[in-house]
């Protein structure tokens, strides 16, 4: 049974247009040696227009979720469907469109090209789907308006601060229209002001319709969601609504029974 | 991704190493030049020694007779066999417009009223045909049986006063005899007129065979080289030292060497007259038969032909050392590939954010590639310019005439491309191969 989301209109359905991501029953698993089950058995759903956080110590599979919901990685078992597409069904080609066009990646570590402009930065997910130079640029330049730093487009990464970058990074993640922003550890290497500057960045971009999945382990920066997913050994602990506003709290009871864990919420 | 894009990204890359960018290109630079300034010396040299070979001889065959596995170009081995009777003979075959002897002669010093320029082979006898008519600058051919000499420039002009046509020569031959020479014409150039005498410019005096070999020349050589002739007796060879002129003698004297024309320069007239000369020397009734059974053997060959052997030769060696020169465009390309190892690993991280954000394989394959050929192309270009000026010294140095050969300009290029391309496509394709996820966590 799929899990409900928020959007709920017809489950997990690949073409439900309400649901940016659907995970279901995703199990993975590493040979290293002996078998690590990095991820064992999930089920999510990530409505589309939604914040959600994901929470969970070291190893609790944080980054493997992350990377499958990026399009990065296919399950071993169970699907993944992003944006109506399941990734376990693409070629390594299509999975690479799929990921340049639907998703868009922040990174603690910013992760821009080192000699590339903030401006060129931006427009590189752009360069690959093959979009004119200089509806690129337009592209970009906008964006960067938009994250506020309109006075930096030809800033090269080394010559902006954390702040700036993580900006530029956030830019680049919004640059394709994706269904989803990922974003991992995005304050993880600001200070608490910066910190504090692109989470509210994050807000405004939700608030104008982004998708956003956070995966963080710090608990302020969860908060800002409007739920935070708990994991832990590879399975969902908990669901945990915040915003009450929004009250879609049918969400966690479903999720806890695909994931076998106890339910507190 | 479109190519344009990748070569702007490939080149941006390059810019961000200076350093390794040039050092790598240098590896290049340094093998293409070594290749273009060799095949431009080649090609010179080449030039030099065969350019201005008019081929005005083409409808004469030369012959001298030699050890068959004598290696080497035109006289290399050669023994004197020919007599004066062989010449006639030929003369009379079919096919043949005319045959006369070939013979250098040492001399000790050529004198013009007085004055005295030592020469040790200035001294040339062969046929009046052997000047050959649009060779003269003034005067006209000797005529055989008379004192008469032909001279070139550098002889002309080695005296005081220059030798003009009409003046008299002595010329001291090795023996100590004495012969007095009337100017009958000189040569436009100094280099030689067949390739008997090589073609670098040297003075000479090209005299009749008669009477300056057949009787005054052969009497040096009758006691020892031509012992062995046919009808050669010590007797007559005494005699001619005692300066004898009696026509008999003649026929004692042997030629080292002959010129046959043929009656005109097509392919199949020039055979034939080959033909007519090779069947008659290796019958029985020639004089040459006898000596050749001591194992020589006749070699007939076309100015063409024997200028084919020497460029042989030189190309022989040209591409040696373009092969050698090719080595060091080996060692640039692993150097090439060396650095693109060395870039991908660095550049793992980047990888794995274009891998992110939407790039393909291919474009990641493409990008790599296009920066190895991009360092391919420059080297390639660079390498080509260097090698051209260092070509254009070493002719200017060595006073050659300046060739390009064009077409290795535009292998140059082709080869940097080449270079590029093969020793990119590993790294790139390991670029290409690296997963996104281990990219990103590289740190």
């Amino acid at each position: 049974m799929a899990t409900s989301g928020t959007g709920g209109a017809a489950g997990a359905d690949a073409t439900d247009a309400g649901t940016a991501v659907a995970l279901e029953d995703v199990r993975k698993t590493y040979q290293l040696g002996e078998p690590v089950h990095a991820l064992d058995g999930v089920s999510l759903e990530v409505p589309r227009g939604s914040y959600t956080a994901i929470m969970g110590p070291s190893g609790s599979g944080k980054s493997t979720l992350m990377n499958l919901v990026g399009c990065l990685d296919t399950p071993t078992a169970g699907t993944v469907v992003v944006d109506g597409e399941d990734v376990a069904a693409l070629t390594d080609r299509e999975r690479t469109t799929l990921r340049g066009t639907t998703v868009g990646f922040v990174f603690q570590t910013f992760n821009l090209m080192p000699r590339l402009t903030a401006t060129e930065n931006v427009a590189l997910p752009q360069l690959f789907q093959n979009v004119d130079r200089d509806q690129r640029r337009e592209r970009a330049r906008d964006l960067l308006e938009r994250v506020g730093l309109a006075d930096r487009t030809d800033h090269l990464p080394n010559e902006l601060s954390g702040g700036q970058r993580q900006r530029v990074a956030l830019a680049r993640a919004l640059v394709n229209d994706p269904a989803i922003v990922l974003a991992d550890e995005p304050s993880g290497n600001l200070d608490t002001d910066t910190e504090a500057d692109i989470l509210d960045l994050f807000g405004e971009f939700h608030d104008a319709g982004t998708t956003m999945v956070v995966v963080t382990h710090e608990r302020h920066v969860a908060e800002r969601a409007e739920r935070i997913v708990h994991l832990l050994d590879g399975k969902i602990e908990r669901i945990e609504v915040l915003d009450e506003s929004e009250g879609q709290q049918a969400d966690d009871p479903s999720s806890r029974d695909r994931t076998d864990s106890g339910a507190d919420d | 991704m479109r190519a344009i894009e990748s070569l702007r990204l490939a080149w941006r890359s390059i810019r961000g190493h200076k350093l390794r960018s040039s050092l790598t290109t240098l590896g290049i630079v340094i093998g293409i030049a070594a290749v273009i300034a060799f095949v431009t010396l080649g090609a010179s040299l080449q030039e030099g020694v065969l350019g201005d070979v008019s081929p005005d001889d083409r409808r004469n065959v030369y012959g001298w007779a030699a050890e068959p596995e004598t290696e080497g170009g035109p006289l290399a081995g050669a023994q004197p066999v020919f007599s004066e009777d062989d010449l006639d003979e030929i003369e009379q075959r079919e096919g043949v417009d005319a045959a006369y002897g070939y013979m250098p002669l040492s001399t000790q010093a050529i004198a013009y009223e007085g004055e005295i320029s030592p020469q040790s082979d200035a001294l040339v006898a062969a046929g009046p045909s052997y000047i050959r008519e649009n060779r003269l600058a003034e005067g006209r051919q000797f005529e055989q049986g008379e004192r008469e000499a032909v001279i070139n420039p550098a002889v002309a002009g080695q005296f005081e006063e220059d030798v003009s046509v009409g003046d008299e020569l002595t010329v001291a031959l090795q023996g100590g005899q004495r012969t007095t020479v009337t100017v009958v014409g000189i040569t436009e150039s100094s280099e030689g007129l067949s390739p008997f005498e090589g073609f670098e410019p040297s003075p000479r005096v090209y005299v009749p065979t008669d009477p300056f070999y057949t009787e005054d020349a052969a009497a040096s050589f009758s006691g020892g080289d031509s012992g062995g002739a046919n009808n050669g007796s010590d007797g007559n060879g005494t005699e001619i030292d005692g300066n004898s002129s009696d026509a008999n003698d003649a026929n004692d004297a042997l030629f080292l060497a002959i010129v046959v024309e043929a009656e005109s320069t097509d392919d199949a007239a020039i055979e034939r007259a080959k033909e007519s000369a090779r069947s008659y020397l290796e019958s029985e009734e020639s004089d040459a038969s006898a000596l050749l059974d001591d194992g020589l053997e006749v070699r007939l060959q076309t100015s063409a032909e024997l200028l084919q052997q020497l460029e042989d030769v030189l190309n022989l060696l040209q591409n040696f050392i373009v092969g050698i020169a090719a080595i060091s465009l080996v060692v640039g390309s692993v150097g090439i590939a060396n650095i693109m190892l060395v870039s991908v690993t660095e550049r793992t991280r980047e990888i794995g954010i274009m891998k992110a954000v939407g790039a393909q394989n291919r474009e990641i394959l493409g990008l790599f590639l296009a920066e190895a050929v991009i360092l391919g192309v420059i080297g390639a270009i660079l390498g080509t310019l260097l090698g051209l000026v260092a070509g254009y010294l070493g002719a200017w140095y060595i006073d050659l005439p300046l060739v390009y050969p064009l077409e290795y300009v535009a292998l140059a290029i082709v080869v940097g491309v080449l270079v590029g391309v093969l020793a990119g496509l590993y790294p790139a394709w390991r670029a290409a191969r690296t997963d996104p996820i281990d990219a990103l966590r590289y740190e």
